[in-house]
């Protein structure tokens, strides 16, 4: 047996140049960066600051960092496909069969894993303790040890690039395709390990939340003065806790397929391929909720703090919000009518889905009432949700119509459905990324993002898909079908051109979304937040300064009400002066700790080990992987103290901007 | 982490939480060895209504799956500490959430499977044809 495996030279793909060249191209950067790094002498910074950090605000914000380059990664698949497609009319196009395969699967393993996913639970990471009141979640390292191991992932699916292939089988490898036999190569195993190690990540920060959100919350806030996002966060790490298994448990029963020649999926020896697409979806379906409940819960905050009023019917979002969430557990087999099963199971899961966009339209519903009569100030933030609430009620009736089951046995695999999935996934999931990301960016750096850059952004943003994604509708309705590297028909071309164009304007939205980082961080002095407060926000996030301090509160607020904050600031003006200061004391913070990078620096071993079969390297990793748990279990000082004077200075400094925006206020006499 | 600690009130307690109840130390040594006791006797009964004309044959399975029923409730209660007290609302909903999301899962999952032949000629009929 070879010391590594299969492993070898041949790995690399010398002889297909674009892989190559992008490879190249990220290896450059990310060592320049690297050099960069060390001989400016930031590395100690970066190793104290961030990578050991367990605050939940640092690592909600490289949640968020890894999500952005992953969907830079993800969205190059995509204009790679949408040129492919506008080129292959009658030609073979630029991209050979295999290639293009890889980067389908590719596109929608990064979008939905490494970009949405890392997207939502950054959001959830840095906001949700905050508005709940607390210093810091539940379990502080197993949080930064949920986002290294997804990083593993992350990093495994970018290593193949480079080292063998991805996989060939689309983002949910149906077997019999997947199986070792007609897949024999490595790209199956490194989509299987990539997720099967950063499902842990999930499936721990799911636990993570659940316990935050139900047992730590500041005094007084009973869960119905929770706001919607904490409720979101809830429903969607419920639902997190309940999925994530049956997800890793059906790649797992794959791997073994695939690794010691079990029969799960296999035609032969009394396996069934369709049980895959049964477990897969039974997680599946409740993933695009996973995705799409936090980002709800992210338009409810935006929509009430820019109209100025409280979210209107805000007991019917909770109830909406939970309805979804056990719901969602009941509509799976909508992914697969035409798999077979008779008139029975498919008019049920056809009507269980058209009952979920009840809940959907619930909440349309009230986001519209809560607009109604308020004074809209149309910031950056409330043009992605405003985009968000008519371009998500297309994709939902989209949706709808997909439920029926006729109607479903014409548009299965089209680009119709394709086009569905995008419309709500975009509308719903990146945008409410980017209203989020703007809305809180400067409670974490302290400065507002450029307004100007951030609508072009939106506009480009918002044109962009719809000419990307209607004609893929028309497309569809035509009867093309998805994943084709090629394509006769004449009548589809003119809406891939089409198609083609709207990419282009999407990449527009992208350059002015970097010139908008870009942009702020050479002007944040003059986009800085002094008050802590720069949407005059309604929950408890806005209470404290930006950047919060590592202890987010001085003292935990004491929530008498709904949007506690709102009522502060009320009091506040109404008496014309600051609550009194609070006697300090000395907090406990948990210390930071490495045990999450260096589990998943050794993961990272294990995981690409596996998938070469080089043993030695597994049985090691494994060992030192597990060495780092029990090296943590042993520690003996886990918090520091953060003494009393040092919270007293740090309150002082906020409370004397909160002075001065009262005193401003009062003279500039505006109605509270 | 500080804010755990002090939010530790009676109400709401997880469960394995001993200090906050007025639990002595006898009562839950005591507690375990009953729940110890219960649940042997219900895996030496469901070894022994195999082997024993007790029990009619063809429910032997039914018997089982009650022994195993009862078994699991044994566990919740005396291991796992699930009341019916309002301090345990919260691991009751996990746990009837999880009931839940597993009946769903399995009986859908074998639903489908089932089903799935629906749409095909019944085979006597498949071979008919193929004369």
């Amino acid at each position: 047996m070879h010391l590594l495996g299969k492993l070898s030279w041949n790995a690399i793909p010398w002889d297909q140049p674009i892989p190559l060249v992008a490879g190249a191209v990220v290896f450059v950067a990310l060592f320049a960066v690297v050099a960069w790094t060390i001989l400016k002498g930031h590395l100690p910074y970066l190793w104290r600051e961030w990578i050991t950090s367990v605050d939940h605000k640092r690592i909600g914000v490289m949640y968020t960092l890894l999500a952005l380059v992953m969907l830079v990664r993800g969205f190059v698949d995509a204009i790679m496909m949408r040129s492919q497609q506008a080129i292959a009319f009658r030609a073979p196009g630029y991209l050979p069969p295999e290639h293009y395969n890889q980067i389908f699967s590719a596109h929608g393993t990064i979008m939905i894993f490494f970009a949405a996913m890392p997207l939502m639970i950054g959001l959830m990471n840095f906001v949700v303790p905050l508005q709940l009141g607390v210093r810091d979640v539940a379990f502080p390292t197993l949080n930064a040890t949920s986002f290294w191991l997804t990083a593993t992932g992350a990093l495994l699916v970018n290593i193949s690039l480079v080292v063998g292939e991805f996989d060939p089988a689309g983002w949910l490898p149906y077997p019999p395709l997947s199986e070792l036999r007609y897949s024999p190569g490595v790209g199956v195993d490194y989509y299987l390990w990539a997720l099967l190690i950063s499902g842990v990540g999930t499936l721990m920060t799911g636990i993570n939340f659940v316990t935050t959100i139900l047992k730590i919350r500041a005094p007084g806030m009973s869960y119905l003065r929770m706001t919607i996002f904490c409720w979101t966060a809830l429903a969607a790490n419920l639902m997190i806790v309940a999925a994530f298994p049956v997800l890793t448990a059906t790649l797992a029963m794959l791997t073994l397929d695939r690794y010691l020649g079990f029969h799960f999926f296999t035609n032969a020896a009394g396996g069934n391929m369709m049980m895959f697409i049964n477990l897969i979806w039974a997680w599946g379906h409740p993933e695009v909720y996973i995705l799409a409940l936090p980002s709800f819960g992210v338009f409810s905050e935006v929509i009430s703090t820019f109209s100025g009023k409280p979210l209107f019917g805000y007991r019917s979002m909770v109830a909406a919000t939970m309805f979804i969430c056990l719901v969602s557990f009941t509509v799976w087999l909508h992914h697969f009518f035409t798999m077979g099963a008779g008139a029975d199971v498919n008019g049920i899961f056809g009507i269980a889905t058209s009952i979920i966009a009840v809940g959907t339209g619930v909440k349309i519903y009230n986001w519209l009432f809560t607009m109604y009569g308020g004074r809209i100030r149309f910031a950056t933030p409330m043009l992605w949700a405003m985009g968000f609430l008519v371009t998500f009620t297309i994709g939902g009736m989209t949706g709808v119509l997909l439920a029926v089951p006729p109607a479903d046995f014409q548009l299965h695999n089209s680009l119709f459905l394709v086009a569905h999935f995008h419309n709500v996934l975009i509308s719903g999931v990146l945008f409410a990324g980017f209203a989020g990301i703007t809305y809180w960016f400067p409670k974490a750096f302290g400065f507002r993002l450029h307004e100007g850059w951030g609508k072009a952004a939106f506009w480009f943003s918002l044109i962009g898909f719809y000419v990307t994604f209607m004609p893929l509708y028309v497309a569809g309705l035509l009867g093309m079908t998805r994943r084709l590297q090629h394509y006769e028909v004449a009548a589809w071309h003119p809406w891939m051109l089409v198609a083609a164009f709207g990419i282009v304007i999407m990449t527009c939205a992208l350059a002015c979304q970097v010139t908008q980082i870009v942009v702020s961080i050479r002007r944040r002095d003059e986009l800085r937040d002094e008050t802590g407060d720069p949407w005059d926000g309604r929950s408890l996030e806005w209470a404290t300064a930006s950047p919060p301090p590592a202890f987010n509160f001085a003292v935990l607020p004491d929530v008498r009400g709904e949007e506690p904050y709102q009522a502060i600031k009320r009091r506040a003006i109404e008496t014309q002066q600051l609550s009194s200061e609070a006697q300090y004391e000395p907090i406990e913070l948990p210390r930071n700790s490495p045990t999450g990078f260096i589990a998943a620096f050794f993961s990272t071993i294990t995981g690409f080990a596996l998938i070469w079969h080089i043993w030695w390297m597994v049985g090691l990793g494994l060992a030192a992987a597990y060495a780092v748990f029990v090296w943590f279990a042993w520690r003996d000082v886990e918090e520091y103290e953060i003494p009393a004077d040092a919270v007293a200075r740090a309150d002082r400094d906020r409370r004397r901007a909160r002075a001065e925006w009262l005193d401003h206020h009062e003279r500039a006499g505006e109605p509270a | 982490m500080t804010p755990a600690k002090e939010e530790i009130n009676a109400d709401d307690v997880a469960p394995g939480v001993m200090e906050a109840a007025d639990h002595s130390i006898r009562d839950g040594i005591q507690g375990y060895l009953i729940g110890l006791a219960l649940a042997i006797m219900l895996t030496v009964a469901s070894f022994y209504i195999v082997h024993t004309p007790l029990i009619w044959g063809p429910g032997i399975p039914v018997a089982l799956v009650v022994l195993a029923i009862a078994q699991i409730g044994v566990h919740l209660v005396f291991f796992l500490h699930i009341t019916t007290a309002p301090d345990n609302t919260n691991n009751v909903l996990a746990l009837a959430f999880g009931v839940l999301i597993v009946a769903l899962v399995i009986g859908g999952s074998l639903w489908i499977m089932s089903h799935l032949n629906q749409n095909m000629l019944p085979m006597d009929q498949m071979t008919r044809m193929q004369r």
